[in-house]
This record gives structure tokens, C-alpha cells and sequence, in this order.
């Protein structure tokens, strides 16, 4: 029997400031993407597909969804007596009596499953990065530069530098990769292009240590301190180079331009060829019968799972099990989750409407029938919106609103909780 | 541990269903995809698990090997465990009257072994050929409260129709007092659905008193009539025995219909997904910018870049644009190219169809399939698992494309109406 060398630890993250309404109830990592996946799918199946079969998940924030997603792991084929996804949460021991304080803290107070794994390389990820990559690449480069730590970088625009980790790196291994010369987190003026994707491969005893003297300072993010600090002792650090597609998440626009992304001709994200998968278990979305277009149903350039019923038209959008779009209806350029219910003579553009919400006849969001929204509007999980509502574009709702809080119009870029 | 009188279930699948052509060429009846992502015998697993019944022996006979895959552990509908089981039951060697299974009561009466092993005061005997949605518990209780040594779930048709089954005659009570196997005239408007409920010993009694009793409906049910207590159970609901094309048909296309009462999803109707070319890795359908719909059924997996009207498909089909798929049934991974159209028309798996090429062309409805004019009359035309139709070929009404035909087996002419075309390139 094959005993894994690599444990894989994926950072489920939390709420995300500019995702609020979305990540109300859920972290990041578990957030619908795609009509039929979640954002943890991705790093999920890029392990399942390297041959990573024994990973644990730190998770804090809201995890229910989150787990419930997860199930036994079997989705990924990682159930097995040398595979399995293990449920990091918080605990309370003999010293460790907080919440996560960080990255770094986080794995640190989970050293006890690490050690007990006693695996060759450590490879710790971002849950809620949306790309396809091969660890098993990572790794070996990893190894033929006997680095202590290899970070994966991708090359981003100039204007959007800042919101990341940068690292200079040589041109040692030209595309493949370079050593790592100089690392700023989310610096004022970028000196360089190569964004941290956060995917670090670690031998072991190294992370041991750095993690042991980081527990001394006050800030505990592998971002922020622990690269940072080994830069400054001299570690032998490498960066391998990402060049493939990978869907910006960070706020609404760019979440609903990552799902758009998937659309068209020939589509930037052409995720048929990533043998990505999802737990069609969460939520028995797996029972759902296959969606019936109806006698005046049209859908045009997008992408419909299971078990919806399409009598209106729905152009340009990604529509997950369960939708529901009565006669008449128009939806366009749109993202809706799980049993969205739309009535009929309704027009829907650019809208990212979370689960459950029920639409009145004639709601209007975003923009008239034959005009395009100009911004993303968001609606929050488990709403009813009353029939003839317009609310204009850019709007954000959030969830569970009560009957009297809604009006019969609502202003373009409004909040309304 | 549970009690042990749960009702043991026996799922009747071993019958060849030849009525339904190539559709069961490679496959038993109960294994013939339906409605997109099922197959029909997920109907009749899931009224077990969904009721209640947890230990099901399926009996096999005919090309089983795609039923047994999809059956799988039972994990599906959640027939794993302790206490429940899923249980292939082929036929098999080993004693002197070892044999094939030569009808129904045959079958279970060479499973005796099967029921003897499980302990459970009733015995549910059923097939796995129908589409319906039923609570078994119900009918259980119903036959405890009756305290009858065989109920039988009769379901009520039109006395126009009663020709085509098993009819009940009952008095006031229900009790079943006469039987008539496809009476020309109607006394009743109670039909057999072939779904049974024995107490347990009764029904080893039963099986032990002659072996040449081979079938229930013919020969066990009119001896316990007139010896025994038999009930009848009354079923309402929707009910259909997809034996025939043209039925088979009707009954996909009852699943656009909203006021049909076909609703797998509403009925809890489950699945096998792990299985069949992995319908669980499948993507969110996609659809083209020039994607023209109306009244289908599309599920994930399929790329439609072209029309599709009044059709059932499944996981996988691609309709490149200018194609048109219209009143048809479409087995997954089939590739309808550029400008082809397949009208009126059931396509096994994987049937590729050339660009150009027109499946069920012309006005030959009531032209007949020559060689199986009984299976094929009302127009339909089917093709075969991985058939190719060559581009630009033509194939006229009630037409046999065989599985497996390959391109360069095609006539150089089109196939007018009736005809059937085997691999070897054999016309007949």
C-alpha cells in the first residue's frame, strides 16, 4: 500500500469584506461558482488530479456549508484507507485556547495532525483561488531546486499589483520558474508583476521551525510574516511560474466576470477540459431531474445544470439546479444560485442572486427589457422580492429581508439590509 | 439490531422486453435509459427504498451485465449496510434441475434459498419494467388489514384498455373472485400491475405444490382465486408499461408534459449517477449563442448550438448549429452534426450522425418495418448503439439502423421507409 508523501493543507478563509452579502452565511471557499460547483472545488480537484489524496481543511468562519460540502470526500476520491479530507475546526487544549489568530497560527496549532502524517512536503493552499494546476509539477520543481519553500506566482496587471504578495524572481528556469530574490506583501509600488498565489510547498522541518518563532510576534500570516521572515534568514526560497487562466474573486464585479468568463464561443475559461468536480450530494443537487426548456423557454450562450424549468428567456448566464424563470421572464448577463424563483413578466441584467430568493411578477433589476445593466447588483440569500419591484443597477440586497423593508423602487447602487 | 420482519423484496428484471428492438440488444429491459438519466428500473428501486423495504433480491436472465453495473452496491438509494442489500440473483448451476428461469413464479421458486435466508412475514414481488410512483408500506398495511395471503395492486383503466392485462373480477370487498388473462370483454376495470404481496409461508406453499407453475399471472394467481384469500389493492396514480417503441416514446414525451403526472423529481425517483459514463462528472449544459429551444428536456452534460424541439436528451449529446432535433429520444454522447436532422427518431448511446444526414425523413408513417413489423408502425425510426450515419444520407420512417453499423456500411442509396440495416451491411 502506497503511503502518501505530501499532505496538502487548504485554508478555507473567511468572510471577505467586499463579498458580504455572499459570504453572509458561508466562507469564500464555499461559495456557489460555475451553476453546479463551489470555489473549494478548484483546489479539490487540482489535488485529486495531482494525486493528492490526504489533505485537511482550517476552517473557522461559518463552516456548516462548508462541510456539508465536504461529506466524506468521496467526491474527489479521497476516501480510502491512505486518503482522506480531515475537518480542521478551532479547539480548546492545554495552551491553545483562541480562535485562529491567522494563516500561519492556524496551521501551527494543528502541528499534532501534521507530525502524526509525517509527510515528505507540505503543500498549503488558498481555498478560494479559482485555476487549474498541477501540485505534482510544483513539487518536483520544488524538489530539483531542494528549495525549503516553493511559492507558485502569476504575472498581473501593474494597476493591480498592490492587492497582492510580489516577489522578484530569476530568470534561472526561464518559464518554468526562478529563485525568489525579493518579497513585498501588497506593496504601495510594485517592483514586479509575480503575484503569490498562495500555494506554498514546504519541507517540513522548516515550516516546524518558522512557524515555532513566529508564534513570539503579533501577526501570524504566512503572507505577511512568515515569507517575509524567511526571506531575512537566508532560506532558499523558489517561485514557479503560473501562466494558465485563474478567476479573480475578490469582489462582486470580479466574481460575476470569473462566472462570465465560462460563456461565449470560445470561452477565456474553458473549464471542459479541467475534470473538475463537485459534491452532487450537498444539497441531493444529484436528484434533481434534468432541466425542461418550455414551449416559450429560449436559453442562449449559458450554461444550465439539473432540475431547473426554463419558460422565459435566459441569455448569457449561469443558472444553477433548481432556477425556476416563469413566462416572459428575461434574465441576462446574470448568476443565479440554487432554487432562485422567478415570476414571470420579470427582467433580470446583470444580477448575482444567492440561493432560495423568490421574485414577484414584473420585478425589475438591474435594467429595462433591451438595455444592459451597467453594474453587477446583488441579492441576498432567502428573499422574497415583492411582485413589481425595480431596483436599479448595482443595488445590493441583503438576505432576509422582512416584507416591510422592501420598497416599490430601489436606487441604482442602494443597499438595503 | 432491526427487526427482522422488514419485507423482503424481489425485483422481477430478467425479461427480454423484445418488443422494444434495439433498445435491448445489449441490455435487459429494466437497464433501458429513460427520461434522460435514468433507466426504468430506477422507477421500481426507488418505490422500494422510498417506502421503506430494505433488502431487495433482483432476479437476472437476459444480457444483465449493464443492470448489475447500475445497480452497483445499491449505495444509490441507499441500500448499503448492516440490515439492507441489494442482491443479484442469476440463474445457476449446481443442482440436477438446475436451469433457466422459465417464468416467474420459476424464478423465485429456484430463489427459495433467497427467502428462506431472510426472514420477513410478507414477500414483495415486483418487476422492474414500469414507470410509476408507489408507497408499498401502504399496500402492505392494506394486505395486513385484509389479512390476505396474496394481495395484488390492480390499477384502474379505462374497461377499453382491460384487453391488454390481467383483469380482476371483485366483489364489495375487494376480494378478487375471478380472473381473466386479456379478456376480449370487459367485466372489469381492474387491471394487474404484476406487483404481489404473499405471506411469507403461503407464498413457499405455493411455489412448493408444482413445479410446472411457471408463471404467476397464468397459473399461480387463478389457483389462489379459487382456494385462497386473495385481495385486490386499488392503485390510482400514474402507471405505464414502456414494452413497445411507440409507448416508450409516449411515455419520455409525458415528461414535458406538466399536467402528465410523470414527475420523477416530485416522485423522489433516484439514480445510479456514479455509474453510466459518469454522469456525476458531467458539466452544466451548455448552450450556444444560436441555441433555439422549445419543450425539451436537456440534461447537464449537453452542448446545443443548434434547435432541438419536443425532445428528450441526454447527458452528453452535442447538436452542432443548423442541426435540428425534433420529437426524438437521444441516448447520451450522441453528435448531431451541422445541418443533420433527426426527426420522430430514438438514438441509442453514442450514434453519430453526419452532417447533412437526415434521420426520419419523408411521410412513410404507415409503412411498416419489413422485418420486425411489430415492433415498428408508427413512424419512428430507431438507430443503435454507435451507429454512424454517413453525411447526407437520408433514412425514411419506421427504419432500423442496427448497432454498431458502421459508415462504410451504408448503401451507397438513402433508406426508404421500413427498411432495417444490420453492421454486415445486410438490408433487409
Amino acid at each position: 500500500m502506497l503511503k502518501p508523501t505530501t499532505l496538502a493543507m487548504i485554508l478555507a478563509g473567511g468572510r471577505v469584506d467586499e463579498l458580504d452579502v455572499l459570504t453572509y452565511g458561508r466562507p469564500k471557499s464555499a461559495l456557489p461558482f460555475g451553476g453546479f460547483g463551489r470555489v473549494i472545488d478548484f483546489p479539490l480537484s487540482n489535488l485529486m488530479n495531482s494525486g493528492i489524496e490526504q489533505v485537511a481543511i482550517l476552517s473557522q468562519y461559518r463552516s456548516y456549508s462548508l462541510i456539508n460540502h465536504i461529506g466524506t470526500g468521496a467526491a474527489w476520491d479521497m476516501l480510502g484507507r491512505n486518503r482522506g479530507i480531515s475537518i480542521l475546526p478551532p479547539f480548546i487544549g492545554s495552551d491553545h485556547k483562541d480562535w485562529y489568530r491567522g494563516s500561519a497560527d492556524a496551521i501551527h496549532k494543528n502541528l499534532d495532525f501534521v507530525q502524526y502524517h509525517d509527510p515528505e512536503n507540505i503543500l498549503i493552499l488558498s481555498g478560494d483561488h479559482i485555476y487549474r494546476m498541477d501540485y505534482a509539477d510544483l513539487i518536483s520543481y520544488h524538489k530539483e531546486k531542494d528549495a525549503d519553500l516553493t511559492m507558485a506566482f502569476i504575472k498581473v496587471d501593474k494597476a493591480k499589483a498592490h492587492r497582492f504578495g510580489i516577489g522578484e524572481l530569476t530568470e534561472e528556469d526561464g518559464p518554468r520558474g526562478g529563485q525568489l530574490t525579493n518579497y513585498w506583501e501588497k506593496p504601495e509600488n510594485p517592483q514586479s508583476q509575480w503575484a503569490s498565489l498562495t500555494v506554498l510547498c514546504f519541507k517540513p522541518e522548516v515550516l516546524y521551525k518558522m512557524l515555532a518563532s513566529n508564534q513570539k510576534e503579533t501577526s501570524f500570516e504566512f503572507g505577511r510574516n512568515i515569507v517575509p521572515a524567511m526571506m531575512e534568514e537566508g532560506y532558499k526560497i523558489y517561485g514557479y511560474k503560473f501562466c494558465s487562466y485563474w478567476g479573480y474573486t475578490r469582489t462582486i464585479n470580479e466574481y460575476w466576470q470569473s462566472n462570465m468568463d465560462l460563456l461565449g464561443e470560445d470561452p477565456v475559461f474553458k473549464i471542459d477540459d479541467w475534470n473538475f468536480r463537485t459534491n452532487l450530494d450537498h444539497r441531493n443537487i444529484r436528484d434533481f431531474q434534468p432541466t425542461i426548456v418550455g414551449d416559450y423557454g429560449t436559453v442562449q450562450n449559458s450554461l444550465v445544470y439539473n432540475g431547473c424549468r426554463i419558460e422565459g428567456t435566459v441569455r448569457n448566464s449561469v443558472i444553477f439546479p433548481g432556477v425556476v424563470v416563469g413566462k416572459n421572464s428575461i434574465v441576462e448577463d446574470s448568476v443565479l444560485f440554487f432554487n432562485n424563483v422567478i415570476g414571470r413578466n420579470c427582467c433580470l441584467s446583470k444580477v448575482v442572486a444567492d440561493v432560495n430568493t423568490v421574485y414577484g411578477d414584473g420585478v425589475v433589476i438591474g435594467a429595462e427589457v433591451g438595455r444592459q445593466a451597467r453594474n453587477v447588483s446583488v441579492i441576498g440569500w432567502n428573499n422574497r422580492v415583492p411582485g413589481q419591484v425595480y431596483i436599479g443597477d448595482g443595488a445590493t440586497i441583503w438576505p432576509e429581508l422582512k416584507s416591510g423593508d422592501w420598497k416599490k423602487c430601489i436606487q441604482s447602487g442602494e443597499v438595503v439590509r | 439490531m432491526k427487526n427482522a420482519h422488514e419485507t423482503l423484496v424481489l425485483l422481477l428484471a430478467g425479461g427480454v422486453g423484445s418488443r422494444l428492438n434495439i433498445l435491448v440488444q445489449s441490455r435487459a429491459k429494466p437497464a433501458v435509459p429513460f427520461g434522460g438519466i435514468y433507466r426504468i428500473i430506477d422507477f421500481s428501486m426507488s418505490n422500494v427504498a422510498n417506502s421503506g423495504l430494505m433488502k431487495v433480491g433482483v432476479l437476472t436472465q437476459y444480457k444483465p451485465l449493464s443492470l448489475m453495473s447500475h445497480l452497483g452496491s445499491g449505495e444509490a438509494w441507499d441500500l448499503t449496510g448492516r440490515t439492507r442489500g441489494v442482491k443479484i440473483l442469476p440463474p445457476r448451476t449446481g443442482s440436477k434441475e438446475s436451469d433457466w428461469y422459465k417464468g416467474t413464479a420459476d424464478a423465485v421458486r429456484r430463489n427459495i434459498d433467497f427467502i428462506e435466508s431472510n426472514p420477513s412475514d410478507e414477500v414483495l414481488i415486483l418487476s422492474g419494467d414500469h414507470i410509476y410512483n408507489m408507497d408499498f408500506a401502504v399496500m402492505l398495511e392494506y394486505h395486513r388489514s385484509k389479512k390476505s395471503d396474496l394481495t395484488v395492486a390492480m390499477m384502474v383503466v379505462p374497461k377499453s384498455q382491460i384487453n391488454q392485462f390481467g383483469a380482476g373480477i371483485t366483489d364489495k370487498d375487494n376480494r378478487i373472485i375471478e380472473w381473466e388473462e386479456k379478456p376480449a370483454v370487459a367485466r372489469t376495470n381492474l387491471a394487474s400491475m404484476g406487483i404481489y404481496v404473499f405471506d411469507r409461508q403461503y407464498l413457499l406453499d405455493t411455489l412448493a405444490r408444482d413445479k410446472t407453475e411457471v408463471d404467476f399471472g397464468m397459473h399461480l394467481l387463478p389457483h389462489a382465486i379459487e382456494h385462497d384469500n386473495v385481495f385486490a389493492y386499488p392503485f390510482y396514480g400514474y402507471w405505464r408499461d414502456v414494452g413497445t417503441i411507440q409507448s416508450y416514446w409516449e411515455t419520455n414525451m409525458d415528461l414535458l408534459k406538466s399536467d402528465s403526472g410523470l414527475s420523477p423529481q416530485a416522485w423522489e425517483t433516484i439514480t445510479n449517477i456514479e455509474d453510466d459514463n459518469q454522469i456525476s462528472d458531467r458539466l452544466p449544459a451548455r448552450f450556444g449563442s444560436k441555441a433555439e429551444l422549445q419543450n425539451s428536456l436537456i440534461p447537464a452534460g449537453c452542448k446545443i448550438f443548434g434547435t432541438v424541439v419536443n425532445s428528450i436528451l441526454s447527458p452528453g449529446v452535442v447538436v452542432e448549429q443548423g442541426a435540428i432535433v425534433r420529437d426524438s429520444i437521444l441516448f447520451q454522447d450522441c453528435i448531431i452534426k451541422k445541418n443533420a436532422v433527426v426527426d420522430l427518431a430514438i438514438l441509442d448511446k453514442n450514434v453519430y450522425v453526419g452532417e447533412g444526414a437526415v434521420v426520419g425523413a419523408g411521410d412513410g408513417h404507415a409503412v411498416v418495418n419489413r422485418e420486425s413489423p411489430k415492433h415498428l408502425y408508427t413512424g419512428i425510426t430507431v438507430v443503435g448503439k454507435r451507429a454512424q450515419i454517413p453525411a447526407g444520407k437520408s433514412i425514411g420512417r419506421n427504419c432500423i439502423v442496427q448497432g454498431y453499423t458502421s459508415e462504410a456500411a451504408f448503401p451507397a442509396e438513402d433508406l426508404s421507409h421500413g427498411t432495417t440495416l444490420y453492421p454486415n451491411s445486410e438490408l433487409q
